[in-house]
């Protein structure tokens, strides 16, 4: 059942319904973190149910055979539980972190979770909350355009609708369709569960495998198709916003491309801490917020840059961001900015490997895009292979000087 | 295993604790000056922000990307923060790099050369913040409930006000350095992967002869008083929802009631159980975002209650939080209490793996009881808390004097619903 390895910190085993499960040792730690990952997202959504995947989840708190809500809520607080759990677009995380000594009740609550009743009762008052989420987001600017930029370009894509869903589809949404999607969805294969701290493995195994053993199998069904990335421009002009949104996005390295690792070193070279975007845009006055990211996807990939800044000053932030992009280009990255990359990346590693909390979103991560976990040394291996060659390899492949997509959020009709 | 602190007061005038722990890979420091923006000339409001965004834009021996460069050069994650009335600078590194991250640190708040350039565009970036504060509700409602609530300076905002910044210059900065930055205005806390003497060597080397000109000033505790002023105001805004907060009288960290109010604020709102949560979000659907917090200048203390909502859910949401506190008076269960004092020793517990976490946690101890407190000391204190302590708690501290502020499309039309 566990590695053969004793160097590994990793056990791994899957049950014979098809949840994979992943225990990391961390002998030093006096906490203990688990957690399910669900391979499911709002980009799993049917169109017509956008925003099922985050729906549910909240609705998996909402009662199961052997709990009610109350009960599941007075369960985590009762153990001293810091927990939650997050639906991106491409995946669902249910995750605790407790003192040591609790992590068999952690255990026992997020898998008798992961079987919840979605009870009726509970379905209407949950969609006023998850509406109330939706006009949050709509009212924080970052997201609003964040959630436009997908909309606009990747349409028909089901990257296109928002996490959250829309008004229209939350309104509509019907619990007896949810719940046959539930079953889908969160089939054992299709689920990964994982576990940190100072543990013995083989018995957290043991346990789980007498919580979740008797989990039905079942086929959570095709994935969506690749979505694919159009140039071109978009504005959205709201005027309850003061500040302008402004993003501009290229096609990137999909989250287990070669060159990923790479991806992410060059945006940070561009717009991360001490970055070009930082001295040449934020610290010209023009926007207090600049930067760049790398989104990815494990079909998908997306270079993003963005700012946000005042109105009359988008024409500049967007010239001083293609400028950046194209002196990157033309110009390669300095060593010492490399470097900076691989000296920051050493030190978060070792302040991740401090508490399981944290690991355990790092081999979120690991599980989803590579299909195992990675030590820190070995991501730090891949850090450290970046190099002038492959920067230059990754801008070849996925060019950031070409018209990529722009979008604009805020008081002003921009772009025109 | 007993925590043992090293607490010590260097002879340049800086007080430090040092938490060493071997086995962690890291060391975080956290450096707090007694420079915040309670300390700005009211003339100067938003000083504090301006000065935070330019000092690390040169010094004696950088230019301020050289000045970054170096950090990067050993990989150390730093970071500064304007506060109420300390500003804090912090840094987390490998225990290789301990000294020269002391070193930079040391070099930065010493000898900030201030270039005028970079403390002009530090005046246009926080302008541009300030005005960027429309588009957070949240942060903006607690900007106005406190400028409406606290008395000065204590209301004031770390932004500052738009009048106020524009007439901020250079020689404003120096001054305000001059005036506050000096190793007796100084806490340092150090946890991680090394020796306390060690540490306390390499700060005080670093910042040795940095005493200032006011030699009394060692080991003096200038702090501020919370007076809370009543009242409810609406701010009309432009937004899809309401955010409201309200504040009443709280504790001091120093006041035996503060482990009680936090098991009481543990109740409220420790977890999904909280009360909050039960009775505004899982029974009637008012909101996504409800929470109780309590708020701690050096001397006093505010509990706030805070939501957002959709106009049409205010009133019920503001009745709700309302009621739930005074409801505690009368039903408060031995359940709830001992759940709450589970979260907060858990959540103790717990971030104890974090070095970070704990060189932060050993800097408040310093700010606000002025010794570091052993972490068993601090859970004892809240492991002892009873369900008559929190009842005595709540008829000490009635809710008449309540302030609050909503921000959104509409506000209570009646004003705040009265006990």
């Amino acid at each position: 059942m566990p590695d053969e390895s004793t160097s590994s910190p990793f056990t791994q085993h899957t049950l014979a319904n098809g949840l994979r499960a992943v225990v990391e040792v961390m002998p030093d730690a006096d906490s203990a973190a688990c957690g399910f990952l669900v391979r499911t997202g709002s980009r799993d959504d049917p169109p017509d149910m956008a925003g099922a995947a985050h729906f549910l989840e909240h609705m998996m708190f909402k009662g199961t055979p052997r709990r009610t809500w109350e009960q599941i809520n007075i369960a985590f607080d009762e153990m001293g539980s810091f927990y939650n759990a997050y639906t991106s677009r491409d995946r669902t995380f249910y995750h605790g972190w407790v003192p040591r000594t609790a992590l068999e009740q952690q255990m026992e609550l997020l898998a008798d979770m992961m079987r919840s009743t979605l009870p009726p009762e509970e379905f209407e008052t949950e969609r006023n909350v998850v509406l109330e989420e939706i006009a949050m987001s709509n009212d924080e600017l970052s997201s609003f355009a964040y959630d436009f930029l997908y909309e606009q370009a990747c349409p028909g894509s089901s990257l296109a609708w928002p996490v959250l869903g829309w008004e229209s589809t939350i309104a509509h949404m019907d619990r007896d369709r949810m719940a046959a999607d539930f079953r889908r969805r969160y089939a054992p294969g299709n689920m990964v569960f994982l576990a940190a701290g100072d543990v013995d493995p083989d018995a957290v195994l043991r346990h789980l495998e007498s919580l979740t053993g008797d989990w039905q199998p079942a086929d959570p069904g095709p994935g969506s198709p690749p979505p694919a990335l159009r140039s071109g421009r978009a504005a959205r002009k709201v005027d309850r916003f003061h500040q302008q949104a402004v993003m501009l996005a290229f096609a990137s390295a999909p989250a287990a491309h070669p060159l990923a690792e790479t991806a992410e070193a060059a945006a940070a070279v561009l717009g991360g801490h001490n970055s070009r975007f930082y001295w040449n845009i934020v610290q010209k006055g023009l926007c207090t917020r600049a930067g760049c990211f790398h989104d990815d996807y494990a079909d998908f990939g997306l270079t993003v840059m963005y700012a946000l800044c005042e109105p009359e000053n988008c024409e500049a932030v967007l010239e001083a961001m293609r400028r950046e992009a194209e002196n990157l280009a033309r110009g390669g990255a300095e060593p010492k900015e490399l470097q900076r990359v691989r000296n920051l990346r050493r030190t978060s590693l070792a302040s991740e490997s401090e508490a399981p909390y944290y690991r355990l979103n790092q081999l979120v991560e690991d599980l989803h895009y590579h299909g195992a976990p990675r030590t820190g040394a070995a991501r730090l291996a891949a850090v450290d292979e970046v190099n002038d060659a492959r920067l230059e390899a990754f801008l070849r492949a996925f060019p950031i000087t070409q018209e990529g997509f722009l979008v604009g959020v805020g008081p002003r009709a921009w772009p025109e | 295993m007993r925590e043992i602190i090293d607490h010590r007061r260097l002879d340049c005038g800086l007080e430090l604790a040092v938490l060493p722990m071997p086995r962690r890979p890291l060391v975080a420091l956290d450096i707090r000056i007694y420079a915040g923006f309670a300390f700005e000339p009211p003339a100067r409001l938003g000083l504090c922000h301006v000065l935070d965004e330019a000092i690390s834009k040169g010094t004696a021996r950088y230019n301020g990307r050289g000045l970054n460069d170096a950090f990067d050069a050993i990989g150390a994650a730093h970071w500064t923060h304007p506060g109420r009335e300390l500003m804090r600078f912090a840094g987390l590194c490998l225990p290789e790099h301990f000294g020269r991250l002391v070193e930079l640190h040391a070099e930065m708040i010493r000898t900030p050369a201030f270039p005028e350039d970079a403390c002009r565009v530090a005046v246009e970036l926080t302008r541009q913040a300030l005005d960027a504060l429309a588009d957070d509700p949240g942060e903006l409602a607690r900007k106005l409930l406190h400028r409406r609530a606290y008395a000065p300076p204590l209301n004031r905002h770390v932004l500052g006000e738009i009048d106020t910044l524009a007439g901020i210059r250079r020689e404003h900065l120096v001054d305000h350095w001059r005036r506050c930055f000096t190793a007796p205005r100084m806490l340092a806390a150090v946890a991680g992967a090394v020796e306390a003497s060690s540490a306390a060597d390499v700060l005080e080397r670093a910042f040795e002869g940095f005493a200032g000109d006011d030699p009394a000033a060692k080991g003096a505790r200038p702090g501020f008083t919370l007076d809370l002023r009543p009242g409810y105001e609406h701010y009309p805004k432009d937004a899809e929802q309401t955010h409201v907060i309200m504040c009443f009288p709280g504790a001091a960290a120093t006041d035996p009631d503060f482990p009680v109010e936090q098991v009481t604020l543990g109740v409220l709102d420790g977890g999904m159980s909280g009360r909050l949560f039960t009775e505004v979000r899982e029974k009637q659907g008012l909101v996504y975002w409800v929470g109780a917090w309590s708020d701690q200048p050096s001397r006093g203390g505010a509990v706030h209650l805070g939501a957002s909502t959709t106009p049409e859910n205010l009133e019920r949401t503001c009745a709700t939080l309302l009621g739930e506190v005074d409801r505690l008076e009368r039903d408060l269960s031995e359940a709830e209490v001992r759940r709450a004092i589970t979260g907060i020793v858990a959540r103790a517990r717990t971030r104890g793996d974090v070095t970070q976490a704990r060189a932060s946690r050993l800097a408040d101890d310093l700010f606000f009881y002025g010794r570091p407190i052993p972490l068993e000391e601090k859970i004892a204190r809240v492991e002892a808390v009873t369900v008559e302590d929190v009842r005595a708690y709540l008829l000490r501290r009635p809710r008449d004097v309540l302030a609050a502020v909503t921000v959104g499309p509409a506000g209570l039309k009646n004003g705040l619903p009265r006990p």
